[in-house]
This record gives C-alpha cells, sequence and structure tokens, in this order.
C-alpha cells in the first residue's frame, strides 16, 4: 500500500504556494487531493481563494495581505493531516461513455501509433476501447479531461511539430495520458478519433455540472461508425443551439 | 440605446475587466487586462469601481463613434489618440458628445490602451466577468469570446452633465519606453536549475519574440540549461517562468492555459507583467531577483490604491 503522501511546500508566485505530493501517480491521489481541496476552501475561507490541483499538486491562491506564508503552510500541513489516507475508492463512480470514431480523416496519427506500438490499426483501436481511464486532472483548457489509464503498449510521445490546428473532439494520446480537445486549437498529441461530448457548458446552473466529469470519475470510449458519429454530432450540435 | 458604435476594430480590441476567477480549476484560464494597472488607472480617472468594464486596444488601428454623452477615460500606451481630428494627450478623462469620434492611431509609445467610460460598459458576464478569452469562447460583447467587430455596438450610460476632466500628474505615469527589467520571485522548480544556469539568466538580455500573446511572452536570448526528467503537469500562476526544451523562457500571462508541464524558474511581480504587456515585440527585457516579502508589499500598496 502507498502511504500517505506528506505535502512540500514551494514559492509559485506573490500570491500563490504550489503544495505538491511527490511525483508518484496513483489512483487514489487525485481523489484524495479532491477531498482535500474542498475542506481547505471550506476551512480557509476569506484567506485561500481559489485552488487549482493537477495529477499530484494543489496550486493555492492566498491574499497575502492577510496572512504569512509560513502560517498558511501550517495551517495547510493541518487540514492535509486530517484527511482520510487510504481513500476508498468508490467503485460506484460515475462511468462515461464516450463515442468516438476511430482513425480515417478523423485520426491522422492512428497509423503512428499503430507503427510504434507493433499492432495493428484495428488491434490498437481495440486496446484504446478497452482502457478503463479515470479523469486525473482538469486543466489546460475548459473542460480538458486527463486520462490514466492508458495501456502501455500504447504509449506514444508527442509529436515533434505541434499542429498550428487541432479541431474539436479529437482524440488524442501523448505519452501515457489521452483526452479529447474540447475546443479546437494548436496540440502536439498523436489524434487517433473523434468524439462526441459536450466538455464544457458555462450555461449551467451549477459549477459541478460545467464539466460532464470530475476528477476521480471513469471515462469508456464506444467506437462507432462514421455514419452514427455524424448522427450523433448533429445531435449534440441541436442540443447546444 | 446609447454607446459607442465601432467603425474600425483595429488589430485587436477586447472587452476586458478584472477577470474570471474560481473557474480554473476546470481548465478556466482567469483573463483580463494585460496591462492591468493602465485599465485600473482608467476606471479610476472616472470614480468607477475597479470592478468595471474597459476596452483594451492592442497596437492601435481602432475607431469608434459616440452615440451617448459620457466621461470617458483613456491610459495606457500613446496610441495617438484624436477626437474629430484633434490630437489627445493620454491619461486623462474628457466629455465626449454624440457625432465625436474617436481615433487610435499606431503606438508612439506603449503598446496596449485603456478606454473607460463613465458606469463600464453594459456588456454580459459569463461566470462572473466580461473578460474576453477567444481561446475559451468566453467573455466579450456577445460572451463568446470574439473581440470586437464593425458595426459592433457597446452599450454604455448617457450622463446629463459633463463631469470635470481629470489627468493623471506626470509623477505617476509609467515609464513605457525604457529597457524593462522584471523582478522575479524564484520559485517553483528553483533548485532544479543550475546554479549557471540561474547565472546566466540574471546576466543575459533577452528580446520580446513577436509570436508573444496574451497568453505568454515568449523570449529569444541566450539558452538555458533545463532540468532533466519528466515533470508531472502542475497549475501555473501569473507571471510563471516556464522554460521548455529549447531553453528560451516564457512568461506566463492572463490568459495563460492553468495547467504546465514544463520546469519554471519562479514568476514575475505581476506588477513587472503588467509593464512588459506595453512592450511591443523586439524590446528588451532582463531581470533582477525580488524576495517574497518585498514583492507583496508592493503588490499590497497596489491593491490598497485601487481599492481591490
Amino acid at each position: 500500500m502507498i502511504t500517505k503522501p506528506l505535502p512540500e511546500f514551494a514559492v509559485a508566485g506573490v500570491d500563490a504556494v504550489l503544495m505538491s505530493f511527490g511525483d508518484q501517480l496513483s489512483s487514489t491521489l487525485p481523489i484524495y487531493l479532491t477531498s482535500l481541496r474542498q475542506v481547505i476552501l471550506q476551512e480557509l475561507e476569506g484567506i485561500v481563494e481559489e485552488i487549482v490541483p493537477a495529477y499530484t499538486s494543489l496550486l493555492v491562491y492566498y491574499d497575502a495581505r492577510v496572512i504569512r506564508l509560513y502560517d498558511l503552510e501550517l495551517a495547510l500541513e493541518k487540514i492535509a493531516a486530517t484527511i482520510t489516507w487510504p481513500v476508498e475508492l468508490n467503485t460506484n463512480v460515475p462511468v462515461l461513455e464516450v463515442p468516438v470514431c476511430y482513425g480515417g480523416h478523423f485520426g491522422p496519427d492512428l497509423e503512428r501509433v499503430a507503427e510504434q506500438s507493433g499492432l495493428n490499426t484495428e488491434e490498437v483501436v481495440q486496446l484504446h476501447q478497452q482502457g478503463n481511464y479515470i479523469v486525473a486532472a482538469l486543466g489546460f483548457a475548459p473542460g480538458f479531461a486527463y486520462l490514466s489509464g492508458l495501456n502501455e503498449k500504447l504509449i506514444t510521445p508527442r509529436l515533434d511539430t505541434p499542429r498550428k490546428k487541432v479541431v474539436a473532439g479529437s482524440l488524442g494520446i501523448a505519452g501515457a495520458q489521452t483526452a479529447v480537445y474540447p475546443t479546437s486549437g494548436p496540440g502536439g498529441w498523436n489524434i487517433i478519433g473523434r468524439a462526441v461530448m459536450t466538455w464544457f457548458n458555462p450555461k449551467a446552473a451549477e459549477m459541478n455540472a460545467m464539466t460532464p466529469v470530475q476528477v476521480g470519475d471513469r471515462v469508456r470510449f464506444v467506437s462507432v461508425p462514421e455514419a452514427d458519429y455524424l448522427a450523433l454530432y448533429a445531435a449534440m450540435q441541436g442540443d447546444r443551439s | 440605446m446609447t454607446g459607442l458604435l465601432v467603425i474600425k476594430p483595429g488589430i485587436h480590441a477586447t472587452i476586458q475587466d478584472q477577470g474570471r476567477f474560481g473557474y480554473q480549476h476546470l481548465g478556466v484560464t482567469p483573463g483580463g487586462p494585460g496591462d492591468a494597472m493602465s485599465a485600473n488607472w482608467a476606471n479610476r480617472l472616472l470614480d468607477n469601481l475597479p470592478t468595471c468594464s474597459v476596452l483594451e486596444i492592442t497596437a492601435g488601428g481602432t475607431e469608434l463613434e459616440c452615440q451617448t454623452q459620457t466621461m470617458v477615460a483613456v491610459t495606457g500606451g500613446d496610441l495617438n489618440l484624436t477626437v474629430n481630428g484633434r490630437p489627445q494627450v493620454p491619461w486623462r478623462s474628457f466629455w465626449v458628445k454624440p457625432g465625436d469620434t474617436l481615433k487610435f492611431g499606431y503606438p508612439r509609445y506603449g503598446f496596449r490602451a485603456y478606454l473607460a467610460v463613465q458606469g463600464g460598459f453594459d456588456v454580459p458576464h459569463v461566470l462572473g466577468s466580461c473578460a474576453t478569452v477567444t481561446r475559451n469562447a468566453l467573455g466579450g460583447l456577445h460572451g463568446d469570446g470574439s473581440r470586437l467587430k464593425p458595426q459592433d455596438f457597446i452599450p454604455c450610460k448617457a450622463l446629463k452633465n459633463e463631469g470635470v476632466a481629470r489627468q493623471i500628474p506626470e509623477l505617476y505615469l509609467p515609464d513605457l519606453d525604457s529597457t524593462l527589467t522584471l523582478d522575479v520571485i524564484p520559485g517553483y522548480q528553483q533548485h532544479d536549475f543550475s546554479s549557471a544556469s540561474w547565472q546566466t539568466f540574471w546576466d543575459s538580455e533577452y528580446e520580446l519574440s513577436a509570436e508573444s500573446d496574451s497568453m505568454g511572452a515568449r523570449l529569444n536570448g541566450v539558452a538555458l540549461d533545463t532540468p532533466k526528467g519528466n515533470l508531472l503537469s502542475e497549475a501555473v500562476c501569473y507571471g510563471a517562468i516556464q522554460v521548455p526544451g529549447d531553453g528560451q523562457p516564457i512568461i506566463l500571462l492572463q490568459q495563460r492555459q492553468t495547467l504546465g508541464g514544463y520546469p519554471k524558474l519562479g514568476s514575475v511581480l505581476p506588477l513587472s507583467g503588467y509593464a512588459l504587456a506595453q512592450r511591443p515585440p523586439g524590446s528588451k527585457i532582463r531581470f533582477r531577483p525580488m524576495g517574497l516579502a518585498t514583492a507583496q508589499q508592493q503588490m499590497r500598496r497596489y491593491l490598497r490604491f485601487f481599492g481591490l
């Protein structure tokens, strides 16, 4: 069993401190960080303004006018000690099924992934689809969910030269991570398909409903033929307008 | 309805306010004005709340027609503003009437001008802010992150009576022209960089690249040795100085991505970041260290002055 990680602190900026919990990825750490984040926001209301979680760290923005960094670190350490460890992996977490049209013109890098893994493209699709992914972090762009749990055979380095434009919905692989680009933009991930999902909805009434997944949730990809993809895509566009 | 009509949007004109806070954990960047200090001064000249929206005019070329009468204030870089063809001195407030034409030329000094109207613009808020972030499709006049386009109409109030024109004393005007030395608070992976790397960083002069934008200021200069090993992505704060594999530092600004995977030397003082936003590409940049306590003291003074 992994022992309870202890926080280490580093100055990030004039009003932000980085609280790191080592460099070991684990399936339980993101869930621990989520509860820790909630408790800090409650207990240090008025002092801590915003907390941004990542794989193994929290970036804590604070009001430097009301607390000194040293006192803040003590307070954070104290709270971290109260959060239960090990975190019980909730087996009832919601599983989000994401329809994907793999390969073809939607997945220009599927061949590249296949080549480096020594598999054929069908096997790559098969392995990717079988994956039981966990949302390890949300960030980079609104609703961008970094997923862990990629089959080791599919680990593929980023493109040497990033693309100027990756279309929204593109499903990519970068190293051991896989994710869907929620909006169009530049990117260097290996694109293997196109997914249908609204990853960010700023009009949702509650913050938790703005993204279809939270850190710790599970995601599965379901391969669909192009015709189904187009129908689903049209339905999604219809919902938005 | 009264307001300002956009005749020509110019190179890049957007609506901004203090930014979008509390949503970074979902991947939403704060955004806001590049030179927040000048934007705050524009509101201050009109006794506006600091949360009022302003127009950010980057590199000039913007032409607006008044369809209201109100007090406006223009601060930031001098973009050769004329009103009905008459040149205007920036960093002051003045009265405009329906039919007046405000025309921003190209920079004389500085890079971005800020225009505020009394009471702010009446624009929609998305996630608590109207700050335009095109990449996130959030904020702005239509709430969808689009920048200003010809024939856009920006609503604002009409005033009955002309207010008192004010000007900021020269003593307070920032120097937007000389070589900029940025104050750096060492942090993040500071100990992973070699001392030779740090020495190079302090001793070298960098040039602001034309590829810079509101996400990050890219610098060109002597390459820094970067620490070996893979860093897991972590959240990045305003001003964070990340050093990718090519050794050329990037200073992350108000529209930064929320997570980043490159090693970081620390962060620049926000006040330095605001000054940086006024430098056009090709400007010379240097760095000097600043302790956290001094940095916090300077920010405290700034925040108190503007009532933030």
